[in-house]
């Protein structure tokens, strides 16, 4: 009799173990790393699809995500050459990824497909981003544009009238003139730290929309040349006096500022903006997105954008087979039509079906008007430069407005680092 | 403590000290006002009282909201006491050691922290995270593992400080001391734990004041290793600041006035000792 | 000096070789990997190297003719100069002030503080803001005084013409000013304990004879002060080397025109900006060197009998 109820016991704890066991290894904790963290537009959008996909399959996401800086990529390098990367990652997909590209240490979307033919289903795989060995890895989520910020209430006061998808530089020139004789600044922009944005647009203005993505090769090559002449373009809007007097001292916060405020009439800059002036304008209204002027062969309704960052799946989790599946789940989910769309008002997506945004304020209407009237996109060359070689060149730009180099020294600089 | 002293000169004392003192005050005010002052109006008018339309308690909220207070607070006060405890044992060692006796290599070894002290921090992260990781401390995810990855190269950057300023202080105990205690019977690390430390005390005191503080403060190091939320320390809040936008500076006063306080507080006693110690440190006879 | 206790060295290893222990592992063997990549090509953060330089030396000869790095060691070599005339020195009549008072001692110990307890981060962005171009506190008081000269323009427009606190003209008083203000209740924290381990039966006896005030500080105090001032000096001289959290955020990647470099700016920015780590290594050596050279002479002149 005792040994029975001891043979019971035992099978009963066997059982129970087992069940354990198969419920232990449903629930898988996930490393990821986003970009959503910090003050980022998307943080609360990216948050709550993380929980529902907690809730939705049992695993935990343990969310190391950050602010988008130069310290947060150089920490994800690093943590890919100290073996310590996570299991996703959401991350630019230019050069700055091909260190752990070429090193294997991503899985392809290709590779991945072979197991579940449905991953990233619902994207435009022309829309995709392609890495130097030709494959694709990781899965957009919400692009974005690049386009001018227009002050209607400064333009107004100076009479000047709101950009069309027209405006050519010559009007832009003699309209700076006016809004400087009114006593306004004409463009808000931080020449030490941000002259990013008018540097893609002054080259597209000295070369095409097709070929903007040229990177030269040699200090003579076209694309230098298209390089040099937009420096010296800035330089020309420096030497006027356009950029606010201490343009060469300030912070981008002080000069988007400038520009909120109502002392500033032009900003050049990009889709996450729209968040800032949606939070912090007085009346959204006093501003609207118009359109950068336009030179030789390119026109101001040819603008920048695209989609630069995705998720990208680690071979360390790829090859864990507890991890492979929630990773895969997880990428699904946050790439998700539905997700998505939530992320997006006005951006650029791959997706198939395009986004269903709901209920655009009126800048981000400005912006959807914006973009309606744009004839071409390409993406921004900076982002086909070494991150050393970026550096170089934009530190440089101050020289160059000051006369200290010339603009074919600095670019012939950054190329050489390139 | 002095006698006969006129009046006059007590004045412009206190003057010159309340002048300081006014600088140093100020900026804490400053920024204590200002973490109750909305957002959009910092910029604008920073320098008034934030009284009716302009207060308000969201920047706390917003801080509330991007970490988990309890817990930060744990890890940094985990770290920071690691760290202070053990410098403070590890440099008090040392020191004495450096100090009273004498052997060869004794001018090379003070050579050596000296020059500890003037590496800079940006040049050994990078090495020393890539030896943890190896060591399987760094970027697992675990917490315990990643807090002990900031202590041991934080220790290790505050001994050379610690060490230097013990061995000053260390210096002025009067051998006297410590050759009766020998006399009586007392071995060198009885010497230790019952002359020096206490006839030190408010040496100590410092040292483990700014080994906790440097130690609390040290964004850098920190944010380099500690990425995960439940082991992210109460400075890192400094960090998630600034982002794309520029900076939240509602956000940063009401970090900052948090981050502070425990600081304060740490201070505040530890400071107290140090009095005690100018009383208990003086030699008579 | 040495007595008789310490003739045996035994104890000695157990005194010495924890705190040694930590310091080769944790600090000079990725010292020595940092000494190693000034002779290697590196790519990129965490990256390994790839292989030697050509020359090995390149580094140390960019070194050499860098204009950024000269500019970074006149600036630096400044900021060492006012934080000993200033910090030091400012901190020195604090302590003694302070030393002769009894009434509110405590409180202004607890205040001096204050700076050093607030991250050097916080205090840049605040100082940023008292320097704000357009509306900050300084250029508010100046607008209220009448100092800036201003334009009305056609329109009607009034236009300010703000002082540029981070121009070519203003941008070394900007940039010491918070640096020395912040770390002057550091030394003065020291001094203060160094000065209580100062008998006070000699100043007694001092009185008696009728030495007072300033005499008594220029006879007994300040040679006595002698040890803890060196340990001042040496800790300038290595705070202004390593410097960074401040000035980098007012005055981020050199501005104005890379004028402000200092050789700790310069080291982060080459490291983790510019991604040129081998050579951010290299600066790393030199603030090493320069600063093992610059403290040894330190010691020098106001330790000279010492063999410490």
């Amino acid at each position: 009799m005792k040994k029975s109820l001891a043979m019971l016991l035992v099978l009963v704890l066997m059982l129970s173990l087992v069940s354990v066991a198969a419920f232990a290894d449903k629930a898988v904790t996930l490393n990821v790393v986003t970009s959503y963290g910090g003050d980022d537009g998307n943080r609360k959008n990216f948050e709550n699809a993380v929980k529902a996909y907690e809730e939705s399959t049992g695993n935990k996401v343990n969310d190391g995500s950050a602010t988008s800086n130069e310290e947060w990529k150089a920490k994800v390098l690093t943590d890919f050459e100290t073996g310590s990367e996570p299991d996703v990652l959401f991350y630019f997909t230019n050069a700055d990824a091909e260190p752990f590209i070429s090193a294997g240490k991503v899985v392809s979307i290709e590779e991945i497909r072979a197991e579940y033919p449905d991953y990233a289903g619902n994207m435009k795989d022309s829309m995709m981003a392609v890495a130097a060995d030709g494959k694709q890895y990781a899965v957009p989520s919400s692009g974005y544009w690049e386009n001018m910020f227009v002050n209607k209430k400064v333009l107004e006061d100076c009479g000047v009238a709101v950009p069309g998808p027209d405006y050519t530089w010559e009007q832009f020139l003699a309209d700076c003139e006016t809004i400087k004789e009114a006593g306004y600044t004409p463009i808000a922009c931080s020449l030490v730290e941000v002259p990013h944005y008018w540097f893609e647009f002054t080259v597209m203005n000295n070369g095409t929309v097709e070929n903007h993505l040229d990177v030269p090769a040699a200090t003579d090559d076209a694309a230098a040349a298209k390089w040099a002449a937009g420096l010296n373009d800035i330089k020309a809007l420096y030497e006027a006096g356009y950029f606010p007097a201490n343009t060469l001292t300030a912070s981008d916060a002080e000069t988007v500022e400038l520009f909120n405020s109502g002392e500033a009439a032009f900003l050049i800059d990009g889709s996450w903006k729209v968040g800032y002036f949606t939070e912090n304008a007085e009346d959204l209204n006093d501003f609207a997105i118009a359109y950068v002027p336009g030179k030789g062969e390119r026109s101001a309704s040819e603008a920048i954008g695209g989609i630069s960052m995705g998720y990208f799946i680690t071979t360390k989790a790829w090859n864990d087979p507890d991890k492979r599946e929630a990773a895969v789940e997880f990428v699904s989910q946050l790439t998700s039509d539905e997700v998505l769309s939530t992320f997006v008002t006005t951006e650029v997506t791959a997706l198939v079906n395009g986004a269903k945004p709901e209920g655009l304020n009126p800048l981000q209407q400005s912006a959807a008007d914006a973009n309606a009237n744009i004839t071409a996109i390409a993406g921004a060359v900076q982002d086909s430069l070494t991150a050393e070689a970026r550096g170089d060149l934009f530190g440089n730009v101050q020289n160059v407005v000051t006369g200290k180099m010339s603009a074919e020294d600095a670019v012939a600089s950054a190329i050489a680092l390139n | 403590m002095d006698t006969g002293r006129k009046p006059g000169p007590k004045i412009l004392t206190y003057v010159l000290l309340g002048f300081w003192a006014i600088t140093t005050i100020y900026p804490f005010v400053w920024v204590l006002l200002n973490s109750f002052r909305k957002k959009g109006l910092i910029i604008s008018d920073s320098f008034s009282l934030p009284l009716g339309e302009a207060f308000t308690w969201d920047n706390y909220l917003t801080a509330w909201e991007r970490s988990d207070f309890k817990n930060a607070y744990l890890n940094s006060f985990l770290i920071s006491g690691t760290v202070t405890v053990a410098v403070v044992i590890l440099a008090g060692l040392a020191a004495y050691g450096l100090v009273r006796y004498r052997f060869p290599g004794r001018g090379l070894l003070y050579s050596l922290i000296m020059a500890g002290m003037m590496f800079p921090v940006f040049s050994t992260i990078i090495p020393v995270f890539r030896m943890e990781a190896v060591m399987g401390l760094a970027g697992t995810g675990n917490r315990w593992l990643s807090l002990l990855a900031v202590i041991l190269p934080q220790i290790a950057g505050n001994l050379c400080f610690a060490i230097i300023i013990l061995m000053g202080f260390i210096q002025s105990v009067p051998i006297e001391l410590e050759e009766s205690a020998y006399l009586d019977g007392c071995n060198v690390f009885q010497i230790y734990f019952h002359i020096i430390i206490p006839a030190a005390k408010s040496s100590f005191a410092t040292v483990a004041i700014f080994a906790f503080l440097w130690s609390y403060n040290d964004l850098f190091t920190q944010s380099f290793f500690l990425r995960y939320p439940q082991e992210r320390a109460i400075t890192g809040l400094l960090n998630e600041i600034s982002s794309q936008a520029g900076v939240n500076y509602g956000l940063m006063a009401a970090s900052v006035v948090l981050v502070v306080i425990p600081v304060l507080i740490v201070y505040i006693c530890l400071q107290k000792h140090i009095i005690k110690g100018l009383t208990a440190g003086a030699v008579k006879g | 000096m040495s007595s008789m206790i310490y003739k045996k060295k035994s104890p000695l290893i157990l005194f010495l070789v924890p705190a040694f222990l930590f310091l080769l592992v944790y600090l000079y063997y990725p010292f020595f990997q940092n000494i190693i990549n000034t002779f290697m090509k590196i790519g990129g953060l965490g990256r390994a190297a790839e292989g030697l330089n050509e020359p090995w030396y390149e580094n140390y000869q960019r070194l050499r003719t860098d204009p950024y790095m000269r500019t970074a060691l006149k600036n630096t070599l400044l900021l060492t100069v006012c934080t000993v005339v200033f910090q030091v020195g400012i901190a020195l009549i604090l302590a003694l002030l302070v030393d002769t008072i009894r009434v509110g001692a405590q409180f202004f110990r607890t205040v001096y503080f204050f700076p050093i307890v607030i991250s050097a981060t916080a205090l840049g962005l605040m100082f940023n803001l008292i320097f704000l171009y357009k509306g900050g506190m300084v250029n508010q008081l100046l607008l209220s005084m009448g100092k800036l000269p201003t334009e009305v323009k056609a329109s009607g427009k009034v236009l300010v013409q703000w002082l540029d606190w981070k121009d070519q003209s203003h941008f070394l008083f900007t940039m010491l000013m918070p640096v020395m203000w912040q770390y002057v209740g550091f030394y003065f924290v020291i001094l203060i304990t160094g000065l209580n381990n100062i008998s006070p039966d000699l100043y007694e006896a001092a009185a008696l004879d009728g030495a007072d005030g300033w005499k008594r500080t220029r006879y007994i105090t300040l040679p006595l002060l002698r040890n803890v001032l060196c340990t001042c000096l040496v800790l300038a001289i290595t705070g202004a080397l390593k410097v960074f959290d401040l000035p980098w955020v007012m005055f981020g990647a050199g501005m104005p025109e890379n004028m402000s470099w200092l050789t700790g700016t310069y080291m982060y920015d080459q490291t983790f900006n510019k991604m040129n780590v081998d050579y951010g290594s290299t600066i790393a050596v030199l603030i090493v060197v320069l600063g093992v050279i610059l403290s040894n002479v330190a010691n020098r002149i106001f330790r000279p009998s010492e063999d410490l």
